[in-house]
């Protein structure tokens, strides 16, 4: 899978090619519009994410020539000006999805996943990750082939998790997934630990090892080993 | 009062003492001039008559008795008035007299001749008529001229204070002050122009400003969370670590939420969500409700909802967003485990009741910014700030109520 990172501030970009990389995408990266321009008529990428303001034109441009070209790449636009009217233009535009800056790394990941997700596979699609296997399309859970029965957050939490196997994914961040902007009431931290030990024990009663560990203090990581 | 009713009541007063003063004097000339007009031929019709009797040595025939009469007796030698029956008008009609005598024959005779002054009377009379006519249709004149000048003269005047009353400074349309002849008007019409440009200028740079400043903010904002998410992948990072990592973590997120809520805040003043689109309210009360489930759950709350009457309202998706979600997480936020919590819509109302702390100081201090009642807590205490912006915004009403009677706290939204 290949991403191409348009960004112009470098210590956001060398993050972001951080994080897809260990996720396991091959990354290149773009830091003004020319360069990239240059990079999309060259190349093909699965996925493009595309800064909105880059020093020397609009992202806006990008998307639009990638839509003229009829190119098969997702379109995820990360933007610092959080405006509902960009946010609306890019959509309307036919890119994928819209984040704005600051967004937590394990957020974009998911988000990436879920585009190219999307876009390769139409119809059956499935997750292996160790005994389980995850068929999104159908909100279905399968450990060593039987169904296992989860809540509508056990799943989502599940499925974030899967999104960025062996990365640390901080309680914000995940709580900030599943709540969006209530994120911040007082008790969404003592749930994601709460949902997390749910589906733990419904996982163990399964039969599945126990992938999700605790990083103590930090967080929780999908350990595929 | 009115412009027009104070000019009025000016020009009325100096039409009023003028003719007062026209009509006392014009009376006055015109009755002395008629009076010295009959005096005047008295006079010269005794000359005349004198010197035709002296020439004819006859004395002349009485025609009419009341304008000549000759007689022995003596009379006064004066002009006179008199009062005589007069056959042809049939009323006593006053009569300026003259007598004087001549000699003839060696007898002295006296004559008396008179005037009717019927006649002037009646010039004087017209004259007053006329007078009088002519100062009711100059006054009449006036008003009038005054109603039509006050319509004409007035109406770039009214033209600009209706384009005043439509301006607005956040749309770019700028203002338009329709040309006039009227000197007075093009000045005030010049610097309104000006004043508005000026306005509308300083917004712009305002506006621009907080848009750099959110923008710019937000950069090193992510780049703090996105670098310490990468220092938390790190497999050697050392145990001491995780602790300070967790607090700039948490820190940054906080600052990223007041950055966001302030970013709001300025972006809702400056009337950058000016787009509305119609909000079934009813419908995203209960949507967000039940979003927050997992919260109202955990501090086991009884919720009620009832949000049948339907709440309809214009606003931008976003702020009808944020406003709901701001009050429903106040409530939720500060309510006591197995607290209440009530959710209700009615006519052009919403109203969210909730069981919480007791409040010592007016509940509407808290819809101020950055005004919390837990101080120590982390959020930024700019909730209601936001739900009491975007009220204002939109016209609606928010009150904060407390009942110390049964310790329930109210917000009220009135569309």
């Amino acid at each position: 899978m290949k991403v191409l990172i348009v960004e112009d501030e470098a210590p956001l970009r060398t993050s972001l090619l951080n994080c897809l990389r260990q996720d396991g995408y091959v990354c290149e990266t773009a830091e003004n519009y020319r360069h990239a321009h240059t990079k999309i008529k060259l190349y093909q990428y699965d996925c493009v994410l595309v800064d909105l303001t880059l020093p020397d034109g609009n992202g806006l441009d990008l998307v639009r020539t990638l839509k003229a070209d009829q190119s098969p790449a997702g379109v995820l636009i990360i933007s610092a000006r959080d405006s509902l009217d960009d946010k609306i233009a890019g959509l309307d535009l036919g890119a994928d999805d819209y984040l704005p800056k600051p967004f937590h790394l394990a957020e974009l990941s998911a988000r990436v996943r879920a585009i190219i997700r999307r876009r390769q596979f139409q119809g059956q699609h499935h997750i292996i990750f160790r005994d389980l296997v995850l068929f999104p399309d159908q909100n279905l859970v399968l450990v060593h082939d039987k169904p296992l029965n989860l809540t509508r957050k056990e799943y989502d939490l599940l499925l974030f998790l899967l999104a960025s196997p062996n990365r640390v994914l901080t309680k914000e961040a995940i709580a900030e997934h599943i709540w969006g902007d209530a994120a911040d009431m007082a008790d969404s931290l003592d749930f994601i630990y709460s949902h997390l030990k749910n589906l733990r024990k419904k996982l163990q009663e399964a039969g599945a090892d126990n992938y999700i560990r605790t990083i103590y203090g930090l967080g929780y990581k999908l350990a595929s080993g | 009062m009115k412009l027009l009713t104070k000019t009025n009541r000016y020009y009325l007063v100096l039409v009023a003492a003028l003719f007062v003063v026209g009509a006392v004097g014009l009376y006055q000339g015109t009755q002395w001039a008629l009076a010295h007009e009959v005096d005047e031929q008295l006079v010269y019709h005794r000359d005349y008559l004198t010197q035709h009797i002296q020439r004819t040595q006859a004395l002349p025939s009485v025609t009419n008795p009341n304008e000549l009469s000759i007689g022995r007796r003596p009379q006064p030698i004066t002009l006179g008035d008199t009062l005589l029956y007069d056959p042809v008008e049939r009323t006593e009609v006053p009569f300026r007299t003259i007598s004087f005598a001549v000699e003839l024959g060696g007898q002295r005779h006296w004559l008396t001749l008179r005037k009717s002054l019927i006649e002037t009377k009646e010039a004087l009379a017209v004259s007053s008529g006329l007078m009088l006519g002519m100062l009711a249709l100059m006054v009449v004149g006036v008003l009038l001229l005054n109603r039509w000048l006050s319509n004409r003269l007035w109406a770039p005047f009214r033209r600009t204070l209706a384009a005043l009353r439509t301006y607005e400074l956040t749309r770019p349309q700028a203002l338009v002050l329709p040309a006039t002849p009227i000197d007075e008007f093009s000045e005030l019409n010049q610097a309104v122009a000006q004043l508005a440009e000026r306005a509308a200028s300083d917004y712009r740079v305002l506006k621009e400003f907080t848009e750099n400043v959110a923008h710019e903010t937000r950069t090193p904002l992510a780049i703090m969370q996105a670098k310490l998410e990468q220092l938390m992948q790190l497999d050697g990072l050392p145990p001491a670590a995780t602790s300070p990592v967790r607090e700039l973590y948490q820190a940054t997120l906080r600052l990223s939420r007041l950055h966001q809520a302030l970013t709001l805040l300025s972006k809702i003043e400056n009337r950058q969500f000016a787009s509305a689109v119609p909000v079934q309210l009813h419908e995203l009360v209960a949507e967000k409700l039940g979003q927050l489930q997992d919260f109202t759950e955990a501090k086991r709350l009884k919720v009620r909802l009832s949000a049948t009457v339907p709440l309809h309202a214009q606003m931008h998706p976003v702020l009808a967003d944020s406003l709901v979600n701001n009050l429903l997480q106040n409530a939720i936020k500060h309510n006591y485990p197995g607290g209440r919590l009530w959710v209700r819509t009615s006519r052009g109302e919403l109203e969210i009741t909730n069981t919480g702390q007791p409040l010592d100081f007016d509940p509407m201090l808290l819809l101020e910014r950055f005004r919390k009642h837990n101080a120590a807590s982390d959020s930024p205490g700019l909730g209601l700030a936001i739900a009491h912006q975007i009220c204002a915004f939109y016209g609606f009403r928010l009150r904060y109520s407390f009942s110390r009677t049964d310790g329930l706290h109210t917000l009220r939204v009135q569309l």
